[in-house]
């Protein structure tokens, strides 16, 4: 088990060095200049020279990467162009309203997801696991910025339950802040939670094919027992393998969501500083979600090692 | 006594061309403390018989005639009674030990399980009772932890976790569908013993479902061979080895292999059964082996010969065994 750790940690930390050096060179190799971009096109020679200077472009490419990659380390992100604080500031305000927004979609769309996916898979070919496939079918082939103006005009231009846009704070409590958060994090769940369904149904379907289901039921379980205590817990193992992928869309996700019900989320940040050639946090920005999905892959695994005691390794023959 | 009594039992398929039997018109009986054969080639509707007898056939299929267990007829119970029956009566041990163990559960709760839900034990009961199981069947918890998982074990190590398991409950009948199929030669022979030992020790009957015909001379006392989900011949195990009357048994005695006693470089070609099983949809009008049988008359390929005794309890299915028993 220490070695799976070791190992997967190492495989942590490149995986991110290569997103690091990715990033750095789409971004050298994207026309534009951020100092231009700053003063307008009407600027001096000489200021624009000043401005470079000030703002390290001058120097080669490698020295500039290795100062990023040093300021990484110590949480020395650099200074926004566009607001003029320190990047970890701005990150910092923006965490609090995504990362609470991805758990709770996260959450959601497991919570509902698997559940369904094993009735249907429990139910195959029968009207119920027909009716889940085509609400499923349904929920993948609506755009989720679609499906949150329909969730604003019911829940809160119709019945007036939650506010339709903005975050109220967490200084406002938790109840507000939780309840601004609501309708975006279903808005992206309902897509995740479609794609989930489907492949919980069909990892199911496809384990109790196996012959281990027929064992228990030789041994006098029931179909259902057989269902939950065995089937299940073998089908989970590619539904996690579905959920760690869909984090990366989740994220992507996000960035359209949160524009749209106006949350001072990473993903209206990262919209934002991309329109203003903010380039320093986009860079940031970027390497910072990367790093989230390889952290939830990384934890994925582990999931795996929970779920399979197969992938432990030390465990050898008697 | 009589344990289990199967009467004409039939296994119907409902496809798109019309309903297919898979088993037709199959006879059986099993006393306590016995042991059954039931040999055959491969589709001939052996393992068919068993899932039929512990209730686990595959959706769609139906099963009509009578499987009695101390006589209740299993075909006529409900779900809810088959389950309270299955691993508590009725338990079976399968071919494949590497995939028959759920790979994500520790052996002790596999084995425990079956204990939990029949005789309402704790969970510290029942896995002391596991591990007496285990132990019984050659995994002495010393060396084999309770915690152990399938993977760490060995082909038959884990046949021997899948016997446990259906030895748990103190089940009346054993149906062991090809139990050493899938292990090695020294293995099998320790399986097989293990098999044979329980039996005796625990009173209980086994049916034993086998292509090795020396695996049924060693072990079973009666036997019954099947061809095209139709028995062809039967009865203790002595007599039909003595007196083969059906072609089938004896074409399948004449495939096995034999060691030449005079340890002499030539050998033998193999000798085998010309043909193939008929297909369920497509077999023929009178007798099943008919295509296949050097003793075919133009009265096998009209009219189905039926079970005919020849002895005590020795029945075969043949119109020509007077020719067979001749041509030998």
């Amino acid at each position: 088990m220490t070695l799976f750790l070791v190992k997967r940690l190492i495989m942590l930390a490149a995986t991110l060095l290569v997103a690091a050096i990715v990033v750095f060179s789409v971004l050298e190799i994207l026309p534009g200049d951020p100092a231009l971009v700053m003063l307008g096109v009407s600027a001096q020679p000489d200021t624009l020279a000043a401005l470079r200077a000030e703002m390290g472009l001058d120097q080669p490419a490698w020295t500039r990467f290795f100062q990023w990659i040093g300021g990484l380390m110590t949480g020395e992100l650099g200074r926004s162009y566009t607001y003029d604080v320190p990047v970890s500031e701005l990150i910092g305000e923006r965490v609090v309203v995504s990362l609470p927004l991805a758990v709770m979609a996260l959450t959601l769309s497991t919570v509902i997801a698997i559940p369904l996916g094993v009735i249907a898979a429990s139910r195959h070919n029968k009207t119920l696991d027909i009716a889940l496939t085509g609400a499923a079918q349904f929920g993948i082939a609506i755009p989720n910025f679609w499906f949150a103006i329909l969730l604003i005009l019911l829940f809160s231009v119709t019945l007036q339950w939650v506010p339709a846009g903005g975050f109220a704070g967490w200084d406002a409590g938790f109840w507000p802040a939780t309840q601004s958060l609501l309708l975006p994090a279903f808005a992206l769940a309902l897509p995740q939670a479609a794609i989930l369904t489907r492949v919980t149904r069909s990892s199911v379907l496809e384990v109790l094919q196996e012959d281990f289901v027929r064992t228990a039921r030789a041994k006098g379980l029931s179909r259902n027992a057989a269902l939950w205590r065995h089937a299940v817990r073998n089908a989970l193992i590619p539904v996690i393998t579905i959920l760690g992928l869909q984090f990366s869309f989740l994220l992507a996700g996000t960035i359209i969501i949160e524009n749209v019900f106006y949350l001072p989320g990473l993903g209206r940040l990262l919209f934002q500083a991309i329109a203003q050639r903010d380039l320093i946090v986009v860079k940031d920005l970027v390497v910072l979600l990367a790093g989230s999905v390889v952290l939830v892959n990384f934890i994925v695994d582990l999931g795996y090692a929970v779920l399979d005691p197969r992938l432990r390794s030390g465990g050898g023959h008697v | 006594m009589t344990l289990l009594s199967i009467e004409n039992l039939c296994v119907e398929l409902e496809g798109p061309n019309g309903v297919c039997r898979l088993l037709d018109q199959v006879n059986l009986s099993l006393s306590k403390g016995q042991c059954l054969g039931l040999v055959g080639e491969s589709g001939c509707g052996k393992s068919m018989t068993a899932m039929a007898i512990i209730g686990l056939l595959p959706q769609g299929m139906r099963a009509h005639g009578k499987i009695l267990l101390n006589g209740e007829d299993l075909l006529k119970a409900d779900e809810e009674r088959l389950c309270q029956l299955r691993g508590r009566k009725v338990a079976m041990v399968f071919q494949e030990p590497m995939t028959a163990l759920n790979p994500v559960v520790p052996i002790g709760r596999q084995v425990a399980e079956g204990l939990r839900l029949h005789l309402g034990l704790t969970r510290h009961e029942a896995e002391t009772r596991a591990s007496q199981t285990l132990a019984r069947v050659g995994l002495p918890v010393e060396r084999f932890a309770l915690s152990l998982f399938p993977h760490q074990l060995s082909g038959g190590q884990r046949q021997r976790v899948v016997i446990a398991m259906a030895l748990a409950c103190g089940p009346e009948i054993l149906v062991a569908d090809e139990p050493t199929t899938a292990l090695d030669v020294t293995v099998q022979a320790q399986i097989l013993d293990l098999l044979a030992d329980i039996i005796d020790e625990f009173g209980m009957g086994l049916v034993l479902i086998t292509h090795d015909l020396g695996v049924v001379a060693e072990t079973t006392d009666t036997m019954a061979v099947m061809y095209a989900g139709r028995l062809v011949e039967d009865g203790p195990t002595v007599e039909v080895f003595e007196r083969m009357a059906h072609p089938y048994t004896r074409g399948l005695f004449a495939a096995m292999p034999s060691h030449s006693s005079e340890g002499s470089t030539t050998r033998s070609p193999l000798t085998t059964i010309p043909g193939r099983v008929p297909d369920a949809l497509s077999r023929p009008a009178g007798c099943p082996f008919v295509t296949r049988c050097g003793f075919a008359t133009d009265l096998c390929s009209r009219e189905l010969p039926l079970m005919k005794t020849l002895g005590h309890r020795h029945n075969a299915a043949c119109f020509n065994i007077a020719h067979v028993e001749e041509g030998s």
